[in-house]
């Protein structure tokens, strides 16, 4: 029989016990709302776990921190929101370089600059695409509840284990602040992914060779593989390169990491695509309001439909393209001047398809105004 | 002094010989202060699968690479804060920071304040040749007064920083300041260093010949290197082992120690205080 | 138009590592040519300041130059101030008319490890100067830095290479002098104008390399008086002289290539300053087996 435990949760602490559940044991930290609940909860939780909390320096510091930590071969997270987020971003692109696993939460409030520190807004979607310098593989996944945020962290951890890489978990402030009560499934029944280590004689080790599925094994210090790390462009023996060919070589690696994994990283929730006219595109609490808008054009005999990613980068793009095939119109209502537009509008490269409804003044976007648009143009459609 | 090893020192048994000769300038200060590091690495019987050695950019950062270690080349000034992730997540490691006066003291100045506050068992090697060598040899923050670099062409105006100084006042459980012209006293330095269960800040004094030393005209290598003790011309200097350093400007040996409580063993001790077994 | 049209553009490339020099040889020649009136193009890659990273420096001039990149293998002349900088960009040059003019000084750059495994050797490039000119249309290979040497600064290799480039381009030489004396430091324009001329000599005496060009190979052990041995590693040694000078029996120096040995053998009491101070762990003093001595 499965214990699962029912109780009233915030998803911030939501998000800080699924981390724990997951296997994190290190927390490097630095305060910034709307997100500090999840360092808070992590410095109680950990050490009951025989985990670490720190409270760094900076957001810099913290986030070099969690590397360090992970490099050591702890699972090791770090949660933030967007000024910290943007501070970051160097070592995150070393972490994505150098393909170290570890999981950066970004609760989204509204930007730029310290912009509205207590409101919600969903500004961060492109940097956390390209945040750091350079192309760069990475991975974000956009819960919409409490209770995904618990899957979602959890996921965020395996993920960045079996595929080496930094993984964002991006929600909204409502979504962070938000408590719900949540059935939290037994320890003993999560999945929980290590990431592979290094095995067999150290001679002829190449840390950064691709074994085939794109994901070398980790040299864990103290196993006897003494290797090198570094940001720096490198070969297959961990050492800087800069000949153009091996760049070339290691770099389509880096990028094309991911590739063969698609299946694992994409996912997305889909309401009424199969014959949606009026297609809506949202993440976060954004799209718990879309779906609400929905489920009520639906009743009003409308043909309206929900794309709601999961994983936001790398963009399901497949999915998306087959749900979005038979809709005339792709409603993308987000919380900022409009960035996942941006990704929609080139998926669809169909003029006049994509419509947008973006706000930036800190008020989530409620299901009647997203109604309104869809009653709009799914008249539109018909005319 | 008792658990100090015996057995002879050979470099190269911790050196990734194939990668050598190393990309240093000739002359290069930071060669012999990794000498150093290495010697009282062998002296204390670490061994290296449990040596992690955590570098930060400049010409400083590339000084790991050839240590054959689990070594990390990290991002411009931030190898405390990765060694601090390391250290607590791997307590039986021996981690080991090797940095710049740029790295450390400007990009990095404010890792370094908190590492020394925290004093978290690790040992920083700050390598300071007075100059950002890589970029090509501009000012930095132990640059001395007066001294052309490519960012003050009409002298430096700025006034130098005392890297031992900060970290005495910061709370550093062991400071000290070592010259590459005094190898064995170096070594002995970042060997106490290595011993100490805190955070250990060295500051070596090293030398950037090529770049720093043209730009002043200070001549050459060896001249470079013996401007260090006390200005002696080399043809007139004798044995360097014996004698006492005479510094006029900057005090040697150990400055500091502050036998406080380790980071990790008290931050574990106030969790155990507080959490039932 | 026509006429700018007719004349494509003179392109030359200037190559070698971090400290050389190529910038310097880059802005006379770019000087030299504004002079004369031509339009003149210079873009340069470096950045590494350090010993070892790659610099190259594209100059083309004509009566029109659009682009400031030469067309690969479009290369007039090629002056490599590191041997095997020259060799990496010699299939930059034209096939059958370009001239190459390189200085035989061999600088490991890390690049020459690129693709090491553990003990394997270093790539640097393995040609003899004697292949490489069989294989160009025109080609010096000259010892710049030991014709520099012997003026008493290595530094201005770089110079001796410009007196060499001097005679494959149609400028006169009075042109070349007075730039270059605007360009160098006051206190050195006579050794440079020297060096300048050295290598003008150099071209106009015929003069080719019939040696493999030195370089520094495996270790070399000397015996010392009492027993011990001294082992200098060469292909490490950097020729800083620090080993020499430090010494304080005086039982060092530097040989004709600029690479430490043991002159004093009798003299070496096996004290180790020498290997302890030597920045490229070239020096090791060994027992009378060889062994590492405590
Ligand atoms: S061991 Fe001592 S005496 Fe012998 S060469 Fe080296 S420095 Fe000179
Ligand atoms: S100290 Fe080392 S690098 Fe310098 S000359 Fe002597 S052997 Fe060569």
């Amino acid at each position: 029989m499965h214990m699962s435990t029912r109780q009233n949760l915030q998803g911030n602490h939501a998000c800080a016990l699924a981390a724990i559940a997951a296997g994190c044991r290190f927390y490097g930290g630095y305060p910034i709302t709307p997100s500090s609940e999840i360092a808070e909860r992590m410095s109680l939780e950990l050490p009951r776990v025989g985990g670490v909390f720190i409270q760094m320096e900076d957001e810099i510091a913290s986030m070099g921190a969690v590397i360090g930590a992970s490099m050591g071969g702890v699972k090791a997270m770090t949660a933030t929101s967007g000024p910290g987020f943007s501070l970051k971003q160097e070592n995150l692109g070393y972490a994505a370089m150098t393909e170290i696993p570890c999981v950066i939460v970004n609760v989204m409030r509204g930007g730029p600059s310290t912009g509205l520190p207590t409101r919600p807004a969903q500004g961060d979607i492109m940097q956390t695409r390209w945040g750091t310098h350079g192309d760069h593989p990475i991975i974000v996944l956009t819960p919409s509840s409490v209770r995904e945020i618990y899957a979602q962290t959890i996921r965020a951890f395996n993920l960045s284990e079996v595929l080496r890489t930094p993984v964002i978990l991006l929600y909204d402030e409502t979504i962070g602040h938000l408590v719900e009560t949540v059935d939290l499934p037994d320890p003993a029944t999560i999945e929980r992914a290590d990431r592979k280590w290094a095995t067999g004689p150290r001679e002829g080790f190449r840390p950064y060779a691709d074994p085939g599925d794109g994901i070398p094994a980790m040299a864990r210090p103290g196993d006897g593989y003494r290797s090198h790390t570094t940001g720096l462009t490198h070969a297959e023996h961990g050492f800087p390169t800069q000949n153009p060919a091996d760049v070339d070589r290691v770099m389509h690696r880096l990028l094309g990491k991911f590739d063969q994994h698609r299946d694992l990283i994409d996912s997305f929730e889909a309401l009424h695509t199969d014959d949606a006219e009026v297609l809506v595109v949202a993440i976060g609490i954004a799209a718990r309001a879309a779906g609400r808008a929905v489920r009520q054009a639906r009743a009003a005999g409308m043909r309206a439909g929900l794309f709601r990613p999961v994983t936001l980068w790398p963009f399901p793009e497949d999915s998306f393209r087959e749900h979005a095939a038979r809709a005339s119109t792709v409603l993308v209502v987000e919380m900022n001047a409009g960035q996942l537009s941006l990704e929609i509008e080139r998926l669809c490269a169909q003029p006049g398809k994509v419509a947008r409804l973006t706000r930036f003044t800190g008020e989530p976007i409620g299901p009647a105004e997203i109604l309104a648009t869809i009653q709009e143009r799914a008249r539109h459609g018909h005319a | 002094m008792d658990t100090l090893s015996l057995d002879t020192f050979d470099i190269r048994a911790y050196l990734r010989e194939d990668l050598l000769p190393h990309f240093m300038c000739p002359g290069c200060g930071h060669g012999i202060a990794l000498r150093a590091l290495l010697w009282a690495v062998h002296e204390r019987g670490i061994p290296k699968d449990r040596l992690a050695v955590v570098c930060g950019i400049g010409c400083s950062g590339r000084v790991g690479a050839y240590i054959d270690a689990n070594t990390y080349h990290t991002t411009h000034g931030r190898p405390l804060a990765f060694a601090t992730g390391l250290a607590l997540a791997r307590p039986d490691l021996e981690v080991v920071v090797i940095t710049g006066d740029g790295d450390c003291l400007a990009i990095g100045g404010n890792h370094l304040i908190h590492a020394c506050r925290r004093n978290l068992n690790m040992t920083c090697l700050m390598l300071n040749n007075e100059i950002y060598g890589m970029t090509g040899g501009q000012v930095s923050p132990t640059t001395g007064g007066g001294r052309l670099t490519s960012t003050t062409p009409y002298g430096n105006a700025e006034p130098t920083f005392d890297a031992c100084a900060l970290a005495i006042a910061a709370g550093a459980g062991f400071v000290g300041r070592g010259m590459t012209l005094q190898l064995p006293a170096l070594k002995t330095l970042i060997g106490e260093g290595l011993a100490h269960p805190g955070f250990s800040f060295i500051e070596a004094i090293s030398d950037c010949t090529e770049i720093f030393g043209r730009k002043n005209d200070l001549g050459s290598a060896p001249e470079i290197i013996l401007r260090q003790k006390s200005g002696m011309r080399p043809d007139t200097y004798g044995n360097i082992v014996d004698r006492p350093f005479q510094a006029k400007a900057m005090r040697i040996g150990v400055l500091g120690r502050n036998d406080r409580p380790e980071y990790g063993a008290a931050y574990r001790a106030a969790v155990a205080a507080r959490i039932a077994p | 138009m026509a006429d700018t049209e007719t004349s494509p553009p003179t392109n030359v490339l200037i190559v070698g590592v971090g400290g050389q020099g190529v910038i310097m040889v880059s802005k006379v020649l770019a000087a030299l040519c504004q002079l004369h009136g031509l339009q003149v193009k210079q873009s340069e890659v470096h950045g590494m300041a350090k010993r070892g990273g790659s610099v190259f420096s594209h100059v083309r001039f004509g009566a029109q130059v659009w682009s400031p990149i030469i067309p690969h293998g479009e290369t007039d002349i090629l002056v490599a101030l590191e041997w095997s900088e020259g060799l990496r960009w010699l299939d930059a040059m034209r096939r059958d008319s370009g001239t190459f003019i390189a200085d035989t000084q061999q600088i490991v750059p890390p690049i020459a490890f690129r693709d090491r495994r553990p003990g394997a050797r270093s790539g640097y490039a393995p040609q003899s100067p004697a292949a490489v000119l069989e294989m160009v249309g025109t080609g010096f290979a000259l010892d710049a830095t030991r014709v520099a040497a012997g003026l008493g600064n290595t530094r201005i290799a770089n110079t001796v290479l410009l007196g060499a480039l001097s005679t494959a381009l149609p400028f006169p030489v009075e042109g070349w002098i007075s730039v270059l004396r605007d360009f160098v430091p006051p206190h050195t324009v006579a050794v440079n104008l020297k060096a300048f001329q050295a290598g003008r000599d150099w071209v106009e005496s015929g003069s080719r390399p019939a040696e493999e060009a030195a370089r520094p190979a495996g270790a070399r052990v000397a015996v010392a008086a009492r027993g011990h041995r001294l082992e200098i590693t060469e292909a490490w040694c950097k020729g800083c002289d620090i080993c020499v000078k430090m010494c304080p029996e005086r039982c060092l120096r530097l040989d004709e290539r600029g690479l430490a040995e043991l002159a004093n053998p009798a003299a070496c009491t096996g004290c180790r300053v020498c290997e302890w101070l030597c920045p490229d762990f070239a020096v090791r003093v060994l027992d009378g087996l060889g062994q590492p001595v405590a």
